[in-house]
């Protein structure tokens, strides 16, 4: 087994513990967590396949190390929102959990219903 | 799309307007944070009739030269660089999107206008900033050329698209966007999966490119299956429509308008970018049929739900669940050579192509019109609860006639542009041999009806007590929103002709009856 | 564009000029009085260009407007009973509050009910048929009540289920035809090689059955004639109801001879005809009576349509046709004596009773009236063996639904003994009573080719008199023994509908609960598992 398929059974080993977090856990906060273990594993698996690219004389193949990058920059601006989201949800109403809906309020009286 | 020989590194003539029209929302996000306050809106108001010209000036250089139009970003070609390409679908997209999103900014000008004199505030400056970045995102994601841009196109719309749905700030609306986005995540790492698998297998991820590689091994069929799968997570098709009807009902009137016709296509679209222009052999049977049965419990179930709200901006939200169902029967009856019963070719193919696309198209507007007269009606009586709606008609004819029409179009009643898209419809469906979705297209007008008459009934009878309005509405909104639904009713009178626009840019597959 | 071109066009481009001039308000004001001007361009065309036809480029997948001879003469009367009800309406709407938005109904619904004769096209007549069925809907609910408005709802339901199953039909229909052509005339002549012949059939069968009330679907009709004010009752019962009329002219293609179908047809239209006497004599609202005997008549003619079917006759089409004329003429103008009568007092009473009466029994086939030439005319398609028989034995059942209908005509006399109606009521009331005895005679000799020997013949006016004796001598004994029979609801069986309407909303909660578990979190999670694992094995397996 080489280290490159090493690498992928982690990734693959990532994802399904992410999956399982999100799917489970109740709390935003450990989705958030689970969600960047998801994509940390998908990441993990772009390394590997840049590797086999490499393998097959390319160099390391840097197209994937390009996306890489860019699912970071993605995956952080995603959890920066979720996590001010939950924040600002937790100040609301005390409590941060999404398996029920929090008892609907009358609309303020704005521009908008 | 072209065979991938003919793909030069050059782009065509139109293609410098396809980066015009990613660049300037760009642009007009960067102008709106940094100049703040009342220029946000005015950088909004001015950037939403410029994107409609961009978008009509591509569907003419598409429709004119009858070939793909594309940009291919600094000279590099793909596979190491990056492609955008603007078929019939993407122009006639973009249209959809510029006249939406004008009649939107119109409609919330005085909704979100900062006084003058004023400080910034929240809400103003972050509607019109997040409205200006969805139809960039909206762009991109027509245009787009290869699996990963649609990736990061994908996020940006989702983006752009949370805060909207809890910019009054309320509790439930908080909770609505939460749930809203960690779903969104959790389909878009299961896309992102998908496109590992495809790049690890085929070594690009440009459309063109994978189209001429994709082999029908399993590796290929486990790529399309999450990627579908987690696109279907973004569209809420039923059952993974948990986020769709608080998010919906939750955000201000213009918000929902929207986010039900813009914000869930683009998901869609890439589904259909997917199945039709990544693999297009892949429309096989059973997972068509899958697809297709999802929609129509989607079309029965979000119907049956929508008679039952007591609220109208829920009504309206369920709705939109059960109107997306309607989009997933193009996937079964995807354009395949067929012959009319009588022997003879048909005048045309893809006629299913054509109604599903229409669908969409009549759907964003009818929708858009619809969300935006519930807006009125909710700030002229103060509520929206549906039982309170006596009589409304006589006191706010314009909206309630709106309303009308919208309904028209998600009726499939003549004259409108849903009529035609369910004629066609069944009309594929018919010559398919798969008669079933026909009744359940026939059925889901029928509660379509219910649940709009169920509004209008009440609208227009006599109200036992005299309305009295909480606020005054303003003639000029109330005039775009009726521009708006006679939009819908307009593209009912398309001529036959338009519909060639769409066809530009489809892959050979079906055996093309001659004209 | 040829001058019947222009006269079609018109037809159609008058109404709808004077429905968009009413999105001003003060247009809005002025529209009541303009009512009896708007179906004028229709008499014209009606009378002047019988084949012609107009083909208006591009829109809405082709919108085509021709004129057959059936089509010319059912838009003639229609138009005049349009133009006389128009006048009715006017008078009683001056200085009303919503009378504006009554003349918005009104004329959608007349621009529609022209419509459908005209159209020669599946998808125009699709839309003229909507707005005729759906506008309908604003004249039934014009009075509020909650009477009006369950009315409303049920006529709604029905008529959006009709227009379901049309669509269907008509796709069916368009797919079948060679070339894609989108004509009324293509598809039927292409119909009985369709492979989906059958499905088509019924499918045309259902939804015009429905719009003209053949049983069981008629439950809409009592409730909404009786909750209409009386000149949208007249046009709604006159002319509106046409539209299905129309359709299976056009439609069946009784070129062919298709047994089966036809005696379906001509079974349901006869046990209709029964029906709608049966429950029309416990009715105590002449309103009511009225729609029952239009359940009734209609009846008659889908037995007519059954006959010619069943034979291949295709003569019959024309003959249905001026059955319908006459019956347009008759039951608009009974609607509007109720009207009349309720504004005469009872010394002035036989002004108005006694044409009702010629234009009651007319109805029954009373001899020398316009009935009379209408029995005799249907006696051809329909033969002389049971269907025949029965179909005269009808006229015993309608002569006794009659009576009852004057009878109760009486009832809704004025209090004021001495009043009379205006004369803006009686006028149009009058001419109606008028064309209703004048035209069919005109219609028979110029279209049907008759000839006024054909009525004076001993025989023809045997078979004629035999059965209003017998519905006289049933009317007698109804009056002496009437009061001991129940008092049926209008609408009858549609109270069947509440129970299903209650499995209905427990089936809708059903849903709701499903809904909020579906909503839940690791719900929603899994399922998007299990889907993505679905599709992968589905495509798997596929390949």
């Amino acid at each position: 087994m080489t280290a490159t398929t090493l690498f992928g059974l982690c990734g693959a080993a990532l994802v399904g513990l992410g999956l399982f977090g999100v799917v489970v856990h109740p709390q935003p906060l450990r989705k958030i967590l689970a969600f960047n273990l998801l994509g940390g594993g998908v990441f993990l698996l772009f390394g590997a396949i840049a590797r086999r690219g490499a393998a097959a004389g390319m160099g390391a193949d840097p197209v994937p190390q390009a996306m890489v990058i860019t699912g970071i920059v993605v995956a952080f601006s995603a959890t920066a929102l979720a996590v001010a989201l939950v924040l600002r949800l937790f100040e609301a109403t005390g409590g941060a959990s999404l398996n029920s809906d929090p008892p609907r309020t009358e609309p303020a009286a704005g521009p908008d219903g | 799309m072209p065979h991938p020989d003919a793909i030069s590194a050059a782009s065509t003539s139109g293609g410098a307007l396809l980066v015009v029209a990613i660049v300037l929302p760009i642009v007009g996000v960067l102008l709106a944070l940094a100049l703040g306050g009342r220029h946000a809106e005015r950088v909004a108001l001015a950037l939403m009739p410029t994107l409609l010209a961009v978008a009509a000036a591509i569907a003419l250089c598409v429709w004119r030269t009858g070939e793909i139009a594309q940009y291919v970003v600094g000279g590099w070609a793909p596979p190491l660089g990056v492609a955008f390409r603007a078929d019939g679908l993407s122009a006639a997209m973009a249209l959809t999107t510029g006249v939406v999103a004008t009649a939107i900014a119109l409609f919330a000008r005085p909704a979100f206008a900062t006084a003058p004199g004023g400080g910034e505030t929240r809400g103003p400056l972050v509607f019109w900033t997040l409205l200006i970045a969805i139809c960039g995102a909206l762009n991109a994601i027509w245009f787009g050329g290869d699996l990963f841009t649609l990736y990061v196109a994908l996020e940006l719309l989702t983006f752009g698209a949370v805060p909207l749905v809890c910019l009054d700030g309320r509790p439930e609306t908080i909770a609505a966007a939460l749930r809203y986005l960690l779903f969104a995540l959790f389909g878009s790492v299961l896309y992102l999966l998908g496109t590992v698998v495809l790049y690890g297998a085929y070594g690009t991820l440009d459309i063109v490119l994978l189209a001429d590689r994709v082999r029908a091994v399993p590796i290929s069929w486990i790529a399309a299956a999450l990627m579908t799968a987690g696109l279907l997570a973004k569209t809420a098709l039923f059952p993974l429509h948990l986020w769709l009807p608080p998010a919906h009902a939750g955000a201000p009137a213009a918000g929902s308008a929207l986010l039900s016709a813009l914000v869930v296509k683009g998901s869609f679209f890439l589904v259909v970018r997917l199945w039709f222009d990544v693999m297009p052999g892949l429309p096989d049977q059973a997972a068509a049929q899958i697809l297709g049965a999802l929609g129509a419990s989607a079309i029965i179930f979000g119907s049956v739900l929508a008679l039952r709200q007591a609220r109208l901006k829920l009504l309206i939200a369920y709705s939109t669940v059960a109107q997306i169902g309607y989009l997933f029967f193009l996937f079964p009856l995807a354009p395949k050579s067929f012959v009319a019963a009588s022997g003879a070719a048909l005048a045309w193919s893809g006629v299913a192509w054509t109604g599903g696309i229409l669908q969409m198209i009549s759907h964003a507007v009818a929708k858009a019109a619809m969300f935006m007269a519930a807006g009125l009606l909710g700030e002229a009586l103060g509520h929206d609860r549906i039982a309170g709606f006596g009589g409304v008609g006589r006191v706010l004819p314009m909206t309630v006639a709106a309303f009308a029409l919208g309904g028209m179009s998600l009726m499939g009643l003549p004259p409108s542009g849903g009529f035609v898209a369910k004629w066609l419809l069944l009309t594929a469906a018919v010559a398919e041999g798969q008669w079933w979705w026909a009744v359940v297209i026939l059925i889901g007008g029928l509660l379509a009806a219910g649940y709009v008459f169920r509004v209008l009934g009440p609208a227009f009878a006599r109200s036992e007590a005299p309305i009295t309005l909480r606020a005054p509405v303003s003639r000029q909104r109330e005039a775009v929103v009726l521009a708006l639904a006679v939009c819908a009713l307009l593209l009912g009178f398309l001529p036959l002709k338009a519909s060639e626009l769409l066809e530009i840019g489809r892959p050979d597959t079906a055996e093309v009856a001659p004209r | 564009m040829t001058g019947e071109g222009a006269l079609l066009a018109l037809t159609l481009a008058v109404p709808l000029a004077l429905l968009v001039s009413c999105l001003s308000p003060r247009q809005r004001q002025r529209a009541p009085a303009l009512l009896a001007l708007a179906p004028a361009p229709a008499l014209v065309a009606a009378i002047a260009c019988s084949g012609g036809m107009i083909v208006l480029p591009g829109a809405l997948l082709g919108l085509t407007l021709a004129l057959d001879a059936p089509g010319a003469m059912l838009l003639g009367v229609a138009a005049l009973l349009w133009i006389a009800a128009g006048l009715y309406a006017s008078a009683t709407l001056r200085g009303a509050a919503d009378a504006g938005r009554f003349a918005v109904w009104w004329l959608l619904t007349l621009t529609g009910s022209l419509g459908v004769f005209v159209a020669a096209d599946l998808v125009g007549f699709y839309l003229v048929f909507a707005m005729v069925s759906l506008a309908a809907y604003g004249l039934v609910v014009h009075d509020g009540t909650p009477r009006a408005r369950r009315a409303g709802s049920v006529y709604v339901a029905l008529a959006v289920l009709g227009e379901a199953f049309l669509l269907m039909g008509f796709v069916l229909l368009a797919q079948a035809t060679p070339g894609g052509s989108l004509l009324i005339r293509d598809g039927v002549a292409a119909l009985p090689n369709s492979p989906w012949r059958e499905a088509t059939l019924a499918l045309l069968m259902l939804g015009f059955g429905i719009k003209i009330g053949l049983i069981p679907f008629h439950v809409w009709m009592p409730l909404a004639y009786s909750a209409a004010p009386i000149p949208a009752a007249a046009v709604l019962s006159g002319a509106a109801v046409k539209a299905g009329v129309i359709g299976l002219i056009r439609f069946l293609p009784m070129q062919t001879a298709l047994p089966d179908w036809g005696a379906a047809l001509a079974a349901v239209g006869l046990a209709s005809a029964f029906y709608g006497v049966a429950i029309g004599i416990t009715q105590r609202n002449p309103k009511t009576v009225l729609a029952y005997s239009s359940i009734s008549q209609m009846g008659v003619l889908a037995a007519v349509f059954g006959a010619g079917l069943a034979t291949g006759d295709g003569g019959a089409a024309l003959i249905a046709a001026f059955y319908a004329a006459h019956h347009v003429l008759v039951k608009g103008g009974l609607f509007l004596a109720v009207g009349v009568m309720t504004a005469t007092g009872r010394r002035c009473a036989w002004q108005v009773l006694l044409p009702a009466a010629i234009l009651a029994l007319s109805l029954a086939g009373l001899p020398f009236t316009g009935g009379a030439l209408a029995k005799l005319a249907i006696k051809t398609p329909l033969g002389s063996g049971l269907v025949g028989f029965l179909a005269t034995l009808s006229a015993a059942g309608t002569t006794l639904l009659m009576l009852h209908y004057l009878r109760r005509l009486m009832t809704s006399v004025a209090m004021d003994d001495s009043r009379v109606a205006p004369a803006t009521l009686a006028l149009p009331w009058l001419v109606t009573a008028a064309a209703a005895v004048l035209a069919p005679w005109l219609l028979y000799v110029t279209v049907l080719g008759g000839g006024i020997a054909d009525v004076l013949d001993l025989s023809a006016l045997a078979s004629a008199v035999w059965p209003i004796l017998l519905g006289a001598v049933l009317a007698a004994a109804l009056w002496r023994w009437g009061d001991r029979m129940p008092g049926l609801p209008a609408g009858d069986v549609v109270v069947a509908a509440r129970p299903v309407a209650g499995l209905a909303r427990a089936i809708a909660e059903g849903f709701e609960v499903a809904d909020v578990s579906l909503r839940r979190w690791p719900v929603a999670g899994l399922l998007l598992l299990i889907l993505a694992a679905g599709l992968g094995a589905a495509l798997l397996a596929g390949h």
